[in-house]
């Protein structure tokens, strides 16, 4: 390892843990005003102080659910244990949730709390990332006209699957609204953007499976079959629940699920 | 990308005059104002992977204004080999926006496959400067421009470091025939902290090699000052740039503010307060202000899009 090498590793150890390397001061002069202790020190608290704001930013559902004093706690312990690898503050968060889960405070003896405090992390992200993610912005979208078996979801479209209510308890959190914790209830949630609004559309068990097999490729002829035969559902049901008098079709259509693709072969899965 | 070819391509950029960082909470005013004699400097980063509103408000202010890309996270101190997804990404953003010209810090983000997201100090020796010449050299051929680079902010000085930063930065420049970027607010906060004199450093810049200047306010915490970029830029400061704007024969001109961020009239305000020592005003020095307590985070870079993005919550699918 070069001369340089070394020295960008000590400080960078550093700046993750301020106590693993107490001689790493000596890699500075100690003139100035500042000192090599204090000049330090100013890095590792900027360190921590800046990630912890972006992470706060990311994560502001969660960060009302545990408060800002533990969320810091927790956001610490994080980046300890997960160092930021990418160029870009928007992948912060990325492995926040996995890292909760296999650091999870009750240990062996599971608390409801930690599982919604783990479901709000998975969602918030979800939301977070669609909020940049690539679109169809600038393109054309599916129209009520678009027959069915050219509808194909958009690229700025996600789904997620919960034990809590943790959609719900985000937005009231970003309209400023203080909630307190849910009970568990199993919540499935569609997230689209369009006109870069990020819309958030709370799904039944059988409209999840429906989006889902359309994700993974099916037509839309398909993926009725598919809830048909998942829940149980008469096949006429089944299409009345996507194109009925109160079926889904028209408003998925407007809130930018959908284009339209010349229809061509598809897999049925 | 050869040194006369980049000292061609620099001979050549233009000069901007006055410039804001583009930031989110801008967005609205600058797009829906008469346009204005005014340039934009956007964090690349920001931008970069972009596939929603940052990325289309981007292009629509490209449109209108002269635009720069300014970097973070190039890293070209860093002993890690460089980025190349980072800088294709950049080179694509590039191809897509047309800036004037593609900036970054002399620093290192990060080691051993981490990133920091601050801008760290690099040991000024002549071993770093090998190093940072031979990946400049890289950058510019990959980018197909030369590379503006500037003086970071600074709290520490390495023990090891042999050069001064303007003889460092001087070397590199015509080893590699990439531009400069003078930050007076970061030479301002690295020379109190290091107790040294900021006129000299200025002395010593090759200011020649200047393409662009930055502006920032900075807190005076009185042991010791932070580049917080969060507040108006102090005497100080626009002293120095009186004196390095004369010098640099009129680089464009750039205010950063990343953190309690004004409205867009009063960031423009801050801003043309830079024409009366453009033309030679000397500074008044204004009551010093030194804040007890606060965070004080250096801010390299504002984080762009939670503020910047919106969503609804339907009732039912």
């Amino acid at each position: 390892m070069s001369v340089l090498a070394d020295m960008q590793s000590r400080m960078h150890a550093a700046l993750i843990d301020p106590h693993a390397d107490p001689a790493a001061q000596a890699l500075f002069a100690h003139d100035g005003r500042l000192g090599a202790a204090g000049g330090l020190a100013i890095y590792q608290r900027g360190y921590f102080l800046r990630i912890a704001a972006c992470m706060r930013e990311q994560f502001p559902a969660l960060c009302h659910a545990l408060g800002r004093a533990l969320f810091d706690d927790f956001v610490a312990d994080y980046i300890r244990d997960c160092p930021p690898e990418r160029h870009t503050l928007y992948d912060l968060g990325r492995r926040f949730a996995d890292w909760m889960e296999a650091r999870r405070p009750d240990g062996d003896a599971p608390e409801a709390w930690v599982d919604f405090m783990i479901d709000l992390a998975r969602f918030e992200y979800a939301a977070f990332t669609m909020f940049d993610a690539e679109g169809n912005e600038g393109n054309v979208f599916a129209t009520s006209d678009t027959a069915d078996s050219a509808l194909r979801l958009q690229p700025a479209f996600a789904l997620g699957r919960y034990r809590f209510p943790v959609a719900s308890y985000y937005h009231a959190v970003r309209r400023g609204e203080a909630p307190l914790l849910p009970a568990p209830e199993p919540c499935h949630v569609a997230l689209v953007r369009r006109d870069y609004i990020t819309r958030t559309v709370p799904l039944s068990a059988p409209h999840y499976t429906f989006l889902a097999a359309m994700l993974a490729g099916s037509d839309v002829d398909a993926a009725l079959a598919r809830i048909s035969a998942r829940f149980g559902i008469d096949p006429m049901m089944a299409r009345d629940m996507w194109c009925g008098a109160a079926g889904s079709r028209e408003r998925w259509i407007e809130w930018g699920l959908f284009v339209a693709v010349d229809a061509g072969p598809v897999k049925d899965i | 990308m050869p040194v006369a070819a980049a000292d061609g391509k620099l001979a050549g950029l233009p000069r901007l005059g006055l410039g804001l960082g583009l930031r989110n909470v801008h967005f609205d005013a600058i797009l829906s104002g008469e346009p204005q004699d005014l340039w934009f400097e956007a964090i690349s980063e920001n931008f970069m992977d972009s596939g929603g509103r940052p990325r289309a408000i981007l292009h629509a202010v490209a449109e209108r204004y002269p635009v720069v890309l300014h970097g973070v996270s190039l890293s070209i101190g860093s002993t890690d080999p460089l980025d190349r997804a980072y800088l294709a990404s950049l080179k694509r953003l590039a191809q897509d926006i047309r800036p004037a010209w593609v900036s970054d810090h002399l620093c290192w983000t990060g080691v051993n496959g981490h990133n920091s997201h601050d801008l760290l100090p690099m040991p000024l020796t002549e071993e770093s400067l090998a190093h940072v010449a031979a990946r400049v050299r890289q950058v510019q051929e990959l980018l197909e421009r030369p590379l503006i680079l500037e003086n970071p902010s600074s709290y520490v000085r390495f023990a090891q470091s042999t050069l001064s930063e303007p003889d460092f930065l001087r070397a590199l420049a015509e080893e590699t025939g990439c531009g400069l970027l003078l930050d007076v607010n970061n030479v301002y906060v690295s020379c109190f902290n290091a107790g040294s004199d900021p006129i000299a450093y200025l002395d010593a810049f090759p200011c020649e090699r200047v393409v662009q200047m930055h502006l920032a306010g900075h807190q005076d915490f009185g042991t010791h000052v932070i580049d917080t970029h969060d507040r108006p830029v102090r005497a100080e400061v626009w002293e120095l740039f009186r004196i390095a704007w004369a010098r640099t024969g009129g680089a464009a001109t750039l205010l950063e503010w990343d953190d309690h961020i004004p409205g867009f009239d009063d960031c423009l305000a801050e801003l043309r307060k830079a024409e009366r020592y453009m033309a030679g005003d000397t500074v008044s020095s204004g009551a010093a202000e030194c804040v007890r307590g606060g965070d004080g985070v250096s801010n390299p870079v504002g984080f762009l899009i939670p503020r910047a993005m919106a969503s609804v919550m339907e009732d039912a699918a």
